[in-house]
């Protein structure tokens, strides 16, 4: 039997039997193929409430769904338009959770240009209304932590071990953040650069502004790779760095 | 020539037209079908109204109080009009009571009916206790001041708002395809004043588009979703079922923003009723000729007159809900203007 509309029927939705008895009969052939129902059964209206108990998620209630955000959203018009920030904002409202799920995969995809935050009619904080929900998606394990977030939280540990950042450091600890293969040196246990399953693309990324730097400064990346230096002073400025951060309920270790 | 006016109803509009015609000194005939002045406002006991948010007493009480107190007024309950001859300015009027008099203007206010909901079977009113209509939750509130599920008396977890029942709708015929105007924001209000006394009650509006024109957009649409937390789904309700495993309610749509169709689970649906010409302007209407809109049956307004309480007769004048839908307080402004409108027909001079 074909399906019509093939575009409202998640593959996930598709029953097919290669035999079916339903009742004692037979129905094998052109009645093997079920759809389940797409209907939407209940709100879990809960998922607003922790969006709105975020700091960020407070003005997600102006929304008056004009969509004047995703006709200005570059994500939407020029990658896929399945980044819908209006579309996110209504979900989330109404705790279609199934449908936020779907679209998981592009949903941290904001390139934070701040056209819809700038421009929404009603003062809807847009951007950081997203990073709200994601972050309760996050929190309920429907979405996986986005991985700009990684870096974001590797960047705050190097930081806060050593009140500085190390370029080689951040880009091949990051790599290694990613899932991908490194190959770390048996003494330090830093890994070695360019070595193990890093992508082809990143490698000619990093290649690039490597050919342009003097041997001097090469060098002096690489030693610091190596051996850490730490900014002058800097535990008695961690140990102010973490009451901080502890007050504002950020620390992460 | 005749120098009193006749005012047809005790609405809103008819009283702010006998109480400007008392004020100018003209003697003023009021006759009102019911046994008391108000309207429906009053005598269907509504709870607050748009968009003053006061109460009928507070905004009606003092146009009735005036009127009943004025000599000029002589207010004739439980009477209608039943015949008239003679042009304008020496009408010949005939009341159910038996009088006649000689007018030289009548100010037609014979307003409208709230339409009957068992008419939409499909939305399962008289049929579920729990499908009310937005007039019910109105006297909930001013007679039992309590929100409560009819079925058993507790308070319902989710409140429904289905608008435009019996507006905007070919399949009741040509009568009901006009927007009742009114049904946006007096859900907005009941939904407000849902969340504010019962936080806990989550409220839902689903809706085509949201209709609070010019300043109400804010008070009526904006601050409820803003600060009180109603939410607005866009889809009409197409059905509501009962469900007995949970004795909830269950309202069939298509939420058309995420493409889906829904059938949620609601414990008390409100459905927002359109306007109607009552009995009354039906028969107003023959009584005394006047233009009718061939679909709806509300009075129109003359052709060539910019104003519309204008009518298309000499020596008319239409107020108010008769000529469509309409709120109070521009209920009462078109009454105070067709009330001067008819005392400088009559040439009356303002007594010093």
């Amino acid at each position: 039997m074909a399906i019509h509309e093939r575009s409202l029927v998640d593959p996930e939705r598709v029953l097919r039997k290669e035999r079916l008895v339903i009742d004692g009969v037979d129905v094998s052939g052109d009645w093997n193929l079920i759809i389940l129902p797409r209907v939407i059964q209940d709100y879990d209206l809960d998922f607003l409430n922790e969006v709105l108990e975020q700091p960020e998620g407070k003005t997600i209630l102006q929304c008056y769904q004009c969509s004047y955000c995703t006709a200005s959203c570059p994500v939407h018009n020029y990658w896929d338009e399945r980044y819908n920030p209006r579309h996110f904002i209504h979900l989330a409202r109404l705790g279609l959770i199934d449908e936020l799920q779907k679209r998981a995969d592009v949903m941290w995809r904001c390139v934070s240009c701040h056209k819809c935050t700038h421009r929404c009619p009603k003062g809807v904080l847009v951007e950081e209304v997203l990073k709200a929900i994601l972050r309760v998606m996050a929190k309920r394990g429907v979405i996986e932590e986005y991985p700009s977030k990684k870096f974001d939280k590797f960047f705050l540990e190097s930081v806060y071990e050593y009140g500085r950042i190390e370029d080689g450091e951040l880009l091949f600890g990051w790599i290694e953040r990613q899932g991908y293969q490194v190959v770390k040196d048996p003494i330090l246990k830093k890994p070695i650069p360019f070595v193990g399953g890093v992508p082809e693309w990143l490698k000619q990324l990093a290649a690039k502004p490597l050919k342009s730097m003097n041997i001097g400064f090469l060098v002096l990346n690489a030693k610091h790779m190596l051996f850490h230096p730490k900014t002058k002073n800097w535990n008695r400025f961690k140990q102010v760095l973490r009451k901080v951060m502890e007050e504002e309920g950020v620390f992460a270790h | 020539m005749a120098k009193s006016v006749l005012v047809v109803g005790g609405g809103p509009a008819g009283l702010a037209a006998a109480r400007t015609l008392g004020k100018l000194g003209i003697p003023t005939i009021l006759v009102e079908k019911e046994q008391k002045l108000g309207g429906r406002p009053v005598i269907e006991d509504y709870h607050t109204l748009i968009p003053r948010k006061m109460t009928p007493q507070q905004v009606i009480g003092p146009f009735i109080e005036e009127v009943q107190n004025n000599p000029n007024v002589d207010v004739k309950l439980g009477v209608e009009l039943e015949a008239c001859e003679g042009e304008a300015p020496n009408f010949k009027v005939k009341l159910s009571n038996g009088e006649e008099h000689e007018v030289g203007a009548i100010v037609v206010a014979t307003g409208f009916q709230h339409f009957d909901a068992k008419r939409k079977g499909e939305l399962g009113y008289g049929i579920y206790p729990d499908v009310i209509t937005n007039l019910e939750l109105e006297q909930m509130f001013s007679r039992e001041g309590k929100l409560y599920r009819p079925s058993n008396g507790q308070l319902p977890k989710r409140v429904a708002f289905v608008f435009c029942v019996g507006s905007r709708d070919r399949q009741l015929g040509v009568t009901n395809v006009h927007c009742c105007r009114y049904g946006c924001a007096l859900s907005g209000l009941q939904g407000t004043e849902i969340r504010e006394k019962y936080p806990d009650v989550d409220v839902f509006c689903y809706y085509m588009d949201v209709r609070t024109y010019g300043t109400w957009e804010y008070p009526f649409y904006w601050a409820p979703q803003e600060k009180h937390g109603v939410r607005y789904v866009r889809g009409r309700i197409a059905e509501i079922t009962y469900s007995p495993t949970d004795g909830r309610l269950r309202v069939k749509h298509e939420d058309t923003i995420v493409q889906r169709p829904a059938e949620v689970p609601m414990d008390l649906v409100v459905l927002v009723l359109g306007m109607e010409p009552s009995e009354g302007t039906k028969k107003v209407a023959k009584v005394l000729g006047l233009a009718q809109d061939p679909d709806s049956q509300f009075l129109v307004p003359a052709e060539d007159a910019g104003s519309n309480i204008i009518s298309n007769k000499t020596g008319v004048f239409i107020a108010g809900a008769c000529k469509g839908p309409i709120d109070i307080e521009s209920s009462l402004s078109e009454g105070e203007a067709a009330g001067a409108e008819a005392a400088t027909f009559i040439g009356a001079k303002v007594s010093a």
